[in-house]
């Protein structure tokens, strides 16, 4: 059994930077686990606590029940692919495969044997006799896989393996790696800057900002319901479209809530604020509401939509990508910054909203457009805290 | 349209003039001591100078190295035999030939007979030890300047706290202060061990196991060990260095790697680092057997009479006894020639080892 249990891993670094703080997390046996985060946020180093490249400064580090924190790197049976894949370059692709068995002292036929079978899974077998230097960036990655697996580790650690491979190849790839893991079985920590790979390749997936874990769940629950702003913003491409605003009652209305955003007046489906009874004690009070691009609509494509969920808007830029069209216009409202250091800075304090619209949509730069809100997919979060209103129990910590 | 032919601009023909002359400066002097080590005395000592259509002779050579007047055919033999096993030794690790090592012992074996056996087939003068000497000294200079190198300059180059630069800087110190400077403390250190070995009469010891051919008593003073351990010495900045800027571009995930692939660190560095840096390790090696092997003043003062070759030559330049200068000239040629045979098989790396990114994968 390779369950992991990382219990409140604390990483201070010799010049006192603690790159890590109280990182808790389970991984279950067999579980492909993806830790995401920006950059320099300290995914590298938690997974080097792991691998013990890096001392644990603090907490606990299981597998299985085996306390790990002071095991040599060798001794962990865990088998790590690096981001610059570090294939040994006066090696062959067979040799540097095969190195992990040898070190073992795995008899030469078994060896060799076990090579074939890796190369073959990685379709590496006209490679084998090969040195890394005269291999594409796709066989390099896969010639680090193939170290990897073909000891069968306890876990496999990997660290942006994709990272350095084209578009193409890299969603080739994350297929690719999805599917080897599972049919092998084998627990497996990956870090990822990219939300994309996340998404597509973990069981569950852990969202890490500056050390500090944020939230762990499965990729739709992440997607679905993010526990803060960060979070929010962090997973989804486009970014969740984040602004200030204040919740009114209507009582004129008989009942509900209104969202006042900007110029702009929105109404919050019942239906909402049954599923979120903290936001009842927000009326009258400033909030951050999110929206992601994909829950907004162009009016002209869907008419049927209830007229007080709409917003109106001039189109500031288009971006037609084939499939969808990409629209940018103007709230008049806040941007809340999400915290997120990669995040464009042009998009945080503009007011600027972007919308994902069908490909039929006729909106072109410069039109006065009506866009469509699913208000059913509108997330409300603490204006000081950024975390999610949901239930009481939220609420009452204000 | 015509197709212009790229024009030779000014420029690069300074630039080809200014090379000619700087290959034109440095290799004259070889050529004439070659020449002069060919020549009969009378012509080198003309007042114009011969500089073609002269008579030419072996004998500068043969009164450098034999003790007799005609040619021993079968050492002739012998000696080319141990030149083409060392060559082929030499060649094997140059090209890192995979399973090049039990050749590489067996030519070493070859050697080490030869040199044993050399001064009595061949009837060898005075001046055979001092090659035997020099060949010693440089190997053993070479070896231990690597050995503790490699591993001061790994360590230095992945540890980067402030007593690792405290001694890279002290290293860099000592590298700048002049060799004169260390001669006399090294002279006076090792005469003070000596005095202190006979009056406690621990150098007049006798180990019958370890009966050193030659030594009777136990000192330091006028011993190859004297000349290994000062030269170790002066050149371990200049090794550490080196070999750390080499390790510095060797990606630390590398014996990361080897580490999870299950090696210990030792195994990692023996195993993935060191066949990594062997252009680097070559590189520094042949300037280590370079300094080692044309050393002068240190030899000189630490070993009166258990000479290296350029002590020898320099004694037959008028110094120390009158020989001819032919004779020197005979004797510069020789010890070059080892030197250039080295650096030819070598090259290659040498030129991999010195150009910057060689190690990366
Ligand atoms: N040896 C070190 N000493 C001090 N600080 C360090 C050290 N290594 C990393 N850090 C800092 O710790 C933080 C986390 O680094 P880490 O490499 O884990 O980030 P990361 O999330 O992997 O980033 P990236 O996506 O760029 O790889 C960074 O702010 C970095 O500057
Ligand atoms: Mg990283």
């Amino acid at each position: 059994m390779s369950t992991v249990t990382l219990k409140n891993l604390v990483k201070d670094y010799p010049n006192g930077f603690r790159a890590i703080t109280d990182l808790s997390l389970h991984l279950d046996d067999g579980e492909f686990l993806v830790l995401v985060g920006p950059s320099g946020c300290g995914k590298s180093t938690a997974l080097r606590m792991i691998a013990g490249l890096e001392d644990i400064t603090s907490g606990d580090l299981y597998v299985g029940d085996r306390r790990l924190n002071d095991v040599a790197p060798k001794d962990r049976d865990m088998a790590m692919v690096f981001q610059n894949y570090a294939l040994y370059p006066q090696m062959t692709v067979a040799e540097n495969i095969a190195f992990p068995l040898k070190l073992r002292r795995v008899p030469k036929a078994e060896r060799t044997a076990q090579v074939r079978h890796a190369a073959e899974i990685l379709e590496l077998t006209e490679q084998l006799d090969k040195k890394p230097a005269h291999l594409s960036g796709g066989q390099r990655q896969r010639v680090a896989m193939g170290r990897a697996i073909v000891r069968h580790p306890a876990l496999f650690l990997m660290d942006e393996p994709l990272s350095n491979l084209d578009a193409k190849l890299r969603v080739q790839m994350r297929a690719d790696i999805a599917g080897i893991q599972r049919e092998l079985g084998v627990t497996t920590f990956y870090v990822t800057h990219d939300q994309v790979e996340a998404m597509t390749m973990g069981d569950r997936v852990a969202v890490i900002k500056d050390g500090v874990l944020q939230q762990v769940d499965t990729p739709e629950s992440i997607y679905g319901s993010p526990d803060n702003v960060f979070v929010a913003a962090f997973i989804g491409s486009p970014s969740m479209n984040l602004f200030e605003a204040s919740l009114t009652g209507n009582d004129e209305r008989g009942g509900g809530y209104s969202l006042v955003l900007g110029d702009h007046r929105l109404a919050v489906p019942a239906e909402v604020v049954a599923d979120r009874p903290a936001l009842a004690s927000y009326e009258g009070r400033p909030v951050v509401v999110g929206i992601r691009p994909e829950h907004l609509e162009d009016a002209s494509v869907a008419p049927d939509h209830p007229d007080d969920q709409r917003l109106d808007a001039t189109v500031d830029v288009r971006e037609a990508l084939g499939a969808e069209t990409l629209v940018h216009f103007n709230l008049n409202a806040q941007s809340v910054d999400s915290g997120d250091p990669d995040a464009l800075d042009e998009l945080r304090d503009t007011g600027r909203c972007t919308a994902r619209f069908s490909a039929s949509s006729p909106a072109r730069v410069g039109d006065r457009i009506r866009v469509n809100v699913d208000g059913r997919r509108l997330h409300f979060f603490d204006r000081q805290t950024h975390l999610a209103i949901r239930d009481r129990a939220h609420g009452a910590e204000q | 349209m015509q197709l212009s032919r790229p024009s030779v601009r000014p420029s690069r023909i300074a630039l080809h003039a200014i090379m000619i002359l700087l290959v034109v400066w440095s290799v004259t002097p070889f050529v004439w001591t070659a020449q002069t080590s060919i020549k009969f005395t009378r012509d080198v000592a003309s007042k114009t100078p011969v500089l073609w259509g002269y008579e030419t002779t072996a004998n500068a050579y043969r009164n450098f190295w034999l003790d007799s007047d005609d040619l021993n055919m079968w050492g002739v033999l012998a000696f080319i035999l141990v030149v083409a096993a060392a060559a082929t030794a030499l060649g094997l690790i140059g090209r890192r030939a995979r399973h090049g090592w039990p050749w590489f012992l067996g030519a070493t074996a070859v050697i080490c007979v030869a040199l044993w056996r050399f001064p009595r087939i061949w009837e060898a003068n005075d001046e055979y030890d001092f090659l035997v000497n020099s060949v010693v000294v440089t190997i053993l200079t070479m070896v231990i300047s690597l050995s503790i190198g490699l591993l001061a300059g790994y360590g230095l180059a992945r540890y980067t706290g402030i007593s690792g630069a405290v001694i890279l800087i002290v290293a860099l110190g000592f590298r700048a202060l002049p060799r004169t400077a260390f001669v006399l403390p090294y002279f006076f250190g090792a005469k003070e061990i000596d005095d202190w070995l006979t009056s406690t009469g621990v150098g007049s010891w006798n180990f019958p196991l370890i009966d050193f051919p030659g030594v009777d008593t136990l000192q330091i003073l006028d011993t190859r060990l004297a000349i290994v351990l000062a030269l170790v010495a002066v050149n371990q900045p200049f090794t550490i260095w080196m070999l750390r800027s080499f390790f510095i571009e060797v990606p630390k995930e590398m014996e990361e790697a080897a580490m999870m692939d299950g090696a210990t660190r030792l195994q990692a560095f023996r195993k993935v680092i060191i066949p990594i840096m062997w252009p680097a390790i070559i590189a520094t090696g042949l300037f280590t057997m370079l300094l080692a092997y044309n050393e002068y003043l240190f030899v000189r003062v630490l070993a009166p009479t258990e000479w290296t070759l350029p002590v020898a030559i320099v004694s037959l330049t008028g110094g120390e006894s009158s020989r001819t200068i032919t004779e020197a000239a005979a004797a510069s040629v020789s010890i070059t020639l080892p030197i250039v045979i080295v650096i030819i098989l070598f090259q290659k790396h040498l030129v991999r080892g010195l150009g910057a990114g060689a190690v990366k994968g």
